[in-house]
């Protein structure tokens, strides 16, 4: 991957999470559930997994996404609950994708991703509110979030199955 | 589209979700709402019995230097059936039960009381006189 086009894809892949989290934002909530949403903007991070060579430029994608999509329209409460959700389904889907390698698809580890996420925020708000007994809301944001996953997953299955046509990503798998 | 393992990953993770349910249903079994009867010995802790859980009866008998009370416990409730102190008032204060509830037996240098676990919910002490 040549230094350019590396630039000009972490780019794209930015300004498309960008653009799905703006109309996400549009979307009224579907769930029962408060603080359940769909998570479009983490399609563009399982793609970033599986198309960029090296894991730090995924970790450079989520960041720029964080600090951008707070800028556009968050708070600095919902910075540190996406900071924390980030960080935790970063590390668990780096960690799905090089344990099971080819046994697990792109759908296991954006279920795995999307599951962590709701980890991660809900750890930072039992710390917000000192008490842990908000992490008894866990299963009902992530039934509602490893469907998403799921979601989620299909659909980079198939973006992925279409970039790997181009010749820039022929080592696809 | 779907391989073996996503499934196992899902099904897994639909189980880890449900972790912090049971931690904290075992955690609140074991004392929630719980009130318990601290036994003290010349201030220091000699026994604690759970009450709020406790059937029928026991009796607990306990020997110092100074002399010996028998307690008994009977459903929830716990009192000092016997002692041999000069004075007798442990004995003639019958039965305790609510937390903040208090029995002394001064020439023994023995106190029973009884705590609960949420104690700053249920107890609203409203200063008399």
């Amino acid at each position: 991957m040549r230094k350019t086009f590396r630039i000009v894809f972490i780019g794209l892949l930015v300004s498309q999470a960008l653009a799905l989290y703006s109309v996400e934002s549009m979307i009224p909530v579907p769930f029962i559930a408060p603080g359940a949403k769909l998570g479009l903007a983490n399609l563009i991070t399982v793609v970033a997994l599986y198309t960029l060579d090296s894991k730090r430029d995924v970790f450079l994608v989520i960041i720029l996404r964080l600090f951008l999509s707070t800028m556009i329209g968050g708070s600095l409460s919902t910075f540190m609950y996406s900071v924390a959700g980030a960080i935790f389904s970063y590390c668990a889907m780096i960690f799905v994708k090089e344990f099971f390698k080819d046994k697990v698809s792109i759908i296991g580890v954006s279920a795995a991703g999307a599951f962590f996420h709701n980890v991660g925020q809900l750890i930072v708000a039992s710390a917000i509110v000192e008490n842990i007994a908000i992490m008894l809301y866990l299963p009902i944001l992530s039934i509602a979030g490893i469907g998403t996953g799921i979601f989620i997953g299909v659909t980079a299955n198939f973006i992925v199955k279409h970039l790997s046509k181009l010749h820039y990503f022929r080592n696809l798998t | 589209m779907f391989k073996k393992w996503d499934i196992i990953i899902i099904i897994s993770l639909l189980c880890l979700s449900f972790t912090p349910e049971l931690v904290f249903g075992v955690m609140m079994g074991k004392n929630y709402n719980g009130t318990y009867a601290e036994v003290t010995l010349d201030g220091k802790p000699y026994k604690k019995v759970l009450l709020s859980e406790h059937r029928g009866e026991d009796e607990i008998e306990v020997k110092t230097e100074y002399g010996y009370n028998t307690i008994e416990i009977k459903d929830t409730s716990i009192r000092i059936i016997d002692s041999d102190c000069p004075d007798k008032i442990c004995v003639k204060a019958g039965f305790i039960s609510k937390p903040g509830d208090l029995l002394v037996c001064l020439p023994h240098k023995l106190m029973i009381e009884i705590k609960s676990n949420d104690n700053e919910k249920d107890t609203d002490i409203i200063p008399m006189h």
